[in-house]
């Protein structure tokens, strides 16, 4: 397995068990790999698609559908408490971790609270609606906005 | 990308941020997004959609025109 898949292993696995996001040192203690070529892998990630990074090109901001900081969009799941980066997202936490959740989020407009249980099979039958402002083709010119 | 209760709440929000409404989409929908994305995120060989893929995913769910092409959604 290359260094850059054993980075994104890591990364990954950090959160689905603790729902917070990995400094570079746990990433690199768990991929077996030095710091250096933690944040070095972080760049070809950051390509393919697999993080977004903070300025600081160490500290995860995103690792879809896994959130590195607090949004509206929290997931219970198991024991753990995840933030997704979007709505999309949101839904993405169970399907990433094949388990049951819920979905705690709200009404962009009204700020009415959704309360979505999500089982292995999906969501309950609901009217909520999403909606994605930016077309695809720029969601990833700046995909924290998006 | 946010939810909204409905699609008259969403076009409300949309006029007072004075932006298009686009496209909604169902829960139903969103969840088959959603896993095809992510079901298989935590294994070895994941990787996300191309934008070739993205574009049959998303005909699939019917969801095509304009808004959801991925054409300039360039890798790298």
């Amino acid at each position: 397995m290359d260094t850059e898949t054993q980075v994104k292993l890591a990364v990954y696995r950090h959160f689905a068990e603790t729902g917070r996001r990995p400094e570079p040192g746990a990433v690199a203690s768990r991929a077996g790999v030095s710091v250096d070529r933690v944040l070095e892998a972080y760049q070809g990630l950051r390509a393919q698609r697999l993080l977004a990074l903070e300025s600081d090109g160490a500290s995860i901001r995103m690792a879809p559908p896994f959130s590195g900081v607090e949004t509206q969009h929290r997931v219970e799941a198991g024991s753990v408490s995840y933030f997704a980066n979007c709505a999309w997202d949101a839904l993405g936490i169970p399907a990433a971790l094949q388990v049951p959740g819920v979905v705690h989020s709200r009404c962009e407009q009204s700020r009415e609270p959704l309360v979505l249980d999500v089982g292995l099979g999906g969501p309950a039958p609901s009217g909520w609606l999403f909606h994605c402002l930016v077309p695809a083709a720029k969601w990833w010119d700046d995909i924290v906005f998006t | 990308m946010v939810f909204f209760r409905s699609e008259d709440l969403a076009r409300t929000w949309c006029a007072s941020h004075g932006v298009p409404l686009r496209p909604l989409v169902r829960l139903d929908q969103l969840w088959a997004l959603a896993t095809t994305w992510y079901s298989t995120r935590l294994e070895e060989h994941s990787r996300r959609p191309k934008p070739q893929e993205m574009r049959g995913i998303f005909a699939g769910l019917g969801l095509e025109g304009e808004f959801w092409d991925p054409r300039s959604d360039r890798f790298g």
